[in-house]
C-alpha cells in the first residue's frame, strides 16, 4: 500500500476512534463518579441530620444540649436530655474485650491452617472459617440469644452473679468475638502464607525448633498483614448492629464494666426502640451514627499508626 | 521413643494450637446444630407458602346435604376423627400459645365444605382447607362445637347435624411467603440498579482511566472506603437520602422497598466493582491488542471482547451480592422498616427474611422456632451461593490460565 493512502487511513481511523472512545469514556465516568460520591453523601447527609437535634433553629426549646450529649452518663432524661459518653465507653470496652478473645484465637487458627497441617485438612479448616465468615449477623443474633446468653447465664449462676437472663456485656463480647474471628483469621492466613519460605528454612537450619520458627520468624514477618486483619475485624466489631442489639440489653445509664449486667452500645442504641420515623427521638439516632463514624475513623487512624510503628521494627 | 525436652515443648504448643483451631469448627457446628434443632420441625412447604397473619372465616351451610356417605381414606392417621356425613377429618393440635385446638386434617374433594358462603363478604365463597383451625361451630340442631372438647366429640356432632348456622375457622398463619417475595423483589431491584453502575465503573477504572491518573485513583479510593462502612450507617443514609427521594418520585410515604433496594445497591456496589475489576485484570492484554489491531475501536474492544471474557467475574459478583442482600438486616431496618406484610407492594414497607427474624425476635416474646426455621433457609442459600462462587472462581482462573 502506498504510504499516503496508509497515512490517510490511519488518520481516519484514529480520528473516528478518538471521538467514539472519548464519548464512551465520558459516559462511563458518570457511574464511576456516582459510585464514588456515596461515601461523601453518607458523610454529608448523616451529619446534616445528626447535627439537627442540637440546633435551636430546628427544635427550638427542645433542642439537645450538645455538651451534655457528649458527656452524659444517662441515655435519655425527659424531655430532651440525651447522653452518649457512657455508650462510647461501653462500646470501646466491649470491642476491646472481643478483640482480646478473638485476636489470639484467629492468629493461632491461621497459623494452624497455613503452616501446620497437610493440604486437605488445611482446605477443610479454611472452608470452615469461610463459611463462618459468610453467616449473616442476624443468625449470629439468634444464636447469641438462644445459646450464648444461656451459657452466660450458666456462668453467672456458677459465680453467684445476677444477670437479666444472660443478656449482658459478656454475651455481647462473645457474639462479637465469634463474628470477627473469621475476618481476622482469613487475612492472617494470607499474610502468613506470603512469608518468604527461605526465612523459615534459615531459622530451622540454625537449629530453631518448628514452633520457635513459627512464633519468632513467621508470625513476626507476617505481623503487618495480621495487623491489617485486626484493623478490619475491630472496624467490623464497632459497626456490628443486629446481633449486638439482640444480646446487649439496653441499659439506660452507665458506663458498666460489670460483665454480667446489661449494657448498651452505639449500634444497639440506634436500632432498639425504633418506632417513629420523625421527631427528636429519631433524629438523635443520626447523631449517634455520626459519633459512631467518628469513633470508627479515629480507631482506624490509631490502629494504622500503631501498625506503622510496629512494622518499623521488623 | 524418648523425646527431648525441646521436642516435648514443641508438641505441647502444637497440641494447644490444634485445639484453638478447632474452635472455629466447633462454633460452626454449634450454630448449624442449634438452628436445625430449633427450626427443622417448623420447616415445611406450608411455612414457605402461607401468610404470616391468620385469617378468620365466618360461614354457614343451609341446604340439602343429601345421603352421600364419604369414605374415610385408608391413609388417614389413627388420631384423625372422621365425619363420613360431611367428609371432614379432625385432629387435635396446639396453637402458638400452647392452647389445644381442633385442626382440619382432611377434607373430601366432594365435601360441601369446599364451598361455603362467606358471612363477612356477601356473595363470596369460602373454602375450608386442611390445616385450618376450627373455632366455634353452631349446627342447625343447636349443638355447638367448642375447641376445648376435642376432635372426637366434634366429629360426632358433625355426623348428627344436617346444617350449620355459624362456623368460624382460622388459617394457621406464621408463614413467610410475604418475606420471601420481598427478598426476591429486593434482590432483583438491587441488581438491576447496582449491576450496570458497578460494571461500568469497573470498566472505566480499569480500561479507560489512565493508570497514572490521580482522579481515577481518588475515585477508586472513595469506592474502597465504602467497604469499611458498617451496614447500619448505610441504613441511616437510606433513611436520610433514599426515603425522601422515593417519597417525592413515587406514591410512597415513609420507608419502602425501592428505598431499600437503592440502599442495598450502594452496599453491593464495592463488591461488584472489585469483583469485576479482578475479572478484568486476568484478561490477557493480547485479547485487547488483537481486537485493536483488527481495527476495532477501544469502545468495541471493551464491550465485545473484554466484557465478554469478564462474564464469570461479573457472575461471581452477582452471587456475592445476592448473599449480601439476603443477610442484610440493619440497613433494611432503617431504609424499609420492620412491619411484616403478606401483601408485598413496592412503595410500601415489608420485611426481607433477615428483617423478618429481627421483627419476631426483638419483641417481648421472641419466637425462636420460626426465627431458626428462617435462619436455616438463609444459611442454606448462603451456603449454596458460597459453593457456586468457588466453582465460578475456579472456572475463571482456569480460563485465564489456559488463554495466557
Amino acid at each position: 500500500m502506498p504510504n499516503k493512502y496508509y497515512k490517510h487511513l490511519h488518520t481516519f481511523i484514529t480520528k473516528h476512534n478518538r471521538t467514539t472512545d472519548k464519548i464512551t469514556q465520558g459516559l462511563l465516568l458518570i457511574p464511576t463518579v456516582l459510585s464514588a460520591s456515596f461515601v461523601i453523601m453518607i458523610l454529608i447527609f448523616i451529619s446534616q441530620r445528626g447535627v439537627s437535634p442540637f440546633l435551636p433553629s430546628q427544635y427550638g426549646n427542645d433542642s439537645v444540649n450538645f455538651l451534655r450529649f457528649i458527656t452524659g452518663v444517662t441515655w435519655f432524661q425527659p424531655p430532651n436530655s440525651y447522653g452518649i459518653f457512657f455508650i462510647v465507653i461501653n462500646t470501646i470496652f466491649i470491642v476491646f474485650l472481643a478483640g482480646f478473645i478473638a485476636i489470639p484465637i484467629s492468629i493461632f487458627t491461621a497459623l494452624y491452617i497455613a503452616k501446620m497441617t497437610p493440604k486437605t485438612i488445611s482446605i477443610f479448616f479454611q472452608t470452615t472459617i469461610e463459611l463462618l465468615a459468610s453467616i449473616p449477623s442476624i443468625v449470629f443474633g439468634v444464636f447469641g440469644l438462644g445459646v450464648i446468653s444461656k451459657v452466660v447465664l450458666w456462668i453467672a449462676n456458677l459465680f453467684g452473679k445476677q444477670t437479666a437472663g444472660g443478656i449482658s456485656t459478656l454475651s455481647t463480647v462473645f457474639v462479637l468475638a465469634m463474628m470477627i474471628i473469621p475476618t481476622i483469621t482469613l487475612l492472617s492466613i494470607s499474610a502468613i502464607r506470603a512469608v518468604n519460605l527461605d526465612l523459615e528454612k534459615n531459622s530451622l537450619a540454625l537449629g530453631a525448633s518448628k514452633m520457635q520458627t513459627y512464633f519468632k520468624v513467621t508470625l513476626v514477618s507476617a505481623k503487618s498483614g495480621i495487623f491489617a486483619g485486626i484493623i478490619l475485624g475491630i472496624g467490623r466489631a464497632l459497626g456490628e448492629a443486629t446481633a449486638v442489639s439482640m444480646v446487649a440489653g439496653n441499659a439506660g445509664s452507665g458506663p458498666t464494666f460489670d460483665l454480667f449486667s446489661t449494657t448498651r452500645t452505639l449500634t444497639s442504641t440506634m436500632l432498639l426502640g425504633l418506632k417513629e420515623t420523625a421527631g427528636l427521638d429519631y433524629d438523635i439516632r443520626f447523631s449517634v451514627g455520626m459519633i459512631l463514624i467518628i469513633l470508627i475513623i479515629l480507631t482506624n487512624l490509631g490502629l494504622n499508626y500503631l501498625k506503622r510503628k510496629v512494622g518499623r521494627f521488623s | 521413643m524418648k523425646y527431648s525436652k525441646r521436642k516435648k515443648i514443641d508438641i505441647f504448643y502444637q497440641g494447644i494450637i490444634t485445639l484453638i483451631a478447632l474452635i472455629g469448627l466447633f462454633l460452626l457446628i454449634a450454630i448449624f446444630g442449634y438452628v436445625f434443632k430449633q427450626g427443622s420441625g417448623l420447616l415445611s412447604w406450608d411455612l414457605l407458602t402461607s401468610d404470616y397473619y391468620a385469617t378468620t372465616y365466618d360461614t354457614y351451610y343451609i341446604g340439602d346435604l343429601g345421603d352421600t356417605i364419604y369414605e374415610r381414606p385408608s391413609n388417614l392417621d389413627d388420631s384423625v376423627y372422621f365425619s363420613s356425613k360431611w367428609g371432614i377429618g379432625l385432629t387435635s393440635a396446639l396453637d402458638n400459645e400452647g392452647k389445644p385446638i381442633i385442626l382440619v386434617a382432611y377434607i373430601d374433594s366432594e365435601s360441601p365444605l369446599n364451598s361455603l358462603p362467606d358471612k363477612n363478604n356477601e356473595g363470596e365463597f369460602v373454602r375450608i382447607t386442611e390445616n385450618q383451625a376450627l373455632g366455634k361451630v353452631i349446627f342447625s340442631n343447636y349443638t355447638i362445637i367448642l375447641s376445648s372438647e376435642g376432635p372426637e366429640n366434634a366429629a360426632n356432632l358433625f355426623n348428627q347435624a344436617n346444617g350449620i348456622i355459624d362456623m368460624i375457622t382460622t388459617t394457621s398463619g406464621k408463614g413467610i411467603r410475604g418475606s420471601i417475595l420481598t427478598t426476591l423483589y429486593l434482590i432483583i431491584m438491587t441488581l438491576v440498579i447496582a449491576l450496570p453502575v458497578g460494571v461500568f465503573s469497573a470498566i472505566y477504572l480499569h480500561e479507560f482511566a489512565s493508570k497514572k491518573s490521580k482522579i481515577a485513583e481518588g475515585l477508586r479510593r472513595l469506592v474502597e472506603m465504602l467497604t469499611g462502612v458498617p451496614s447500619i450507617i448505610f441504613g441511616l443514609m437510606g433513611a436520610a437520602v433514599f426515603i425522601p427521594f422515593t417519597s417525592t418520585i413515587t406514591a410512597a410515604d415513609g420507608g419502602n422497598l425501592i428505598s431499600g433496594a437503592l440502599t442495598l445497591a450502594v452496599i453491593v456496589l464495592p463488591v461488584i466493582i472489585t469483583s469485576t475489576e479482578e475479572a478484568l485484570k486476568v484478561i490477557p492484554d493480547d485479547f485487547r491488542q488483537a481486537s485493536l489491531a483488527l481495527g476495532a475501536t477501544k469502545t468495541q474492544t471493551t464491550f465485545k471482547v473484554v466484557l465478554k471474557s469478564a462474564i464469570p467475574g461479573i457472575l461471581s459478583a452477582v452471587l456475592l451480592s445476592v448473599g449480601r442482600i439476603i443477610g442484610e438486616s440493619a440497613a433494611l431496618i432503617y431504609a424499609v422498616g420492620t412491619a411484616i406484610k403478606d401483601k408485598v407492594i413496592l412503595t410500601e414497607r415489608s420485611t426481607s427474611l433477615a428483617v423478618h427474624i429481627w421483627s419476631i425476635m426483638a419483641g417481648e416474646t421472641p419466637n425462636f422456632e420460626l426465627a431458626s426455621a428462617i435462619s436455616i433457609i438463609i444459611l442454606m442459600v448462603v451456603l449454596i451461593l458460597n459453593l457456586l462462587v468457588k466453582v465460578v472462581a475456579k472456572k475463571l482462573s482456569y480460563q485465564g490460565g489456559k488463554k495466557t
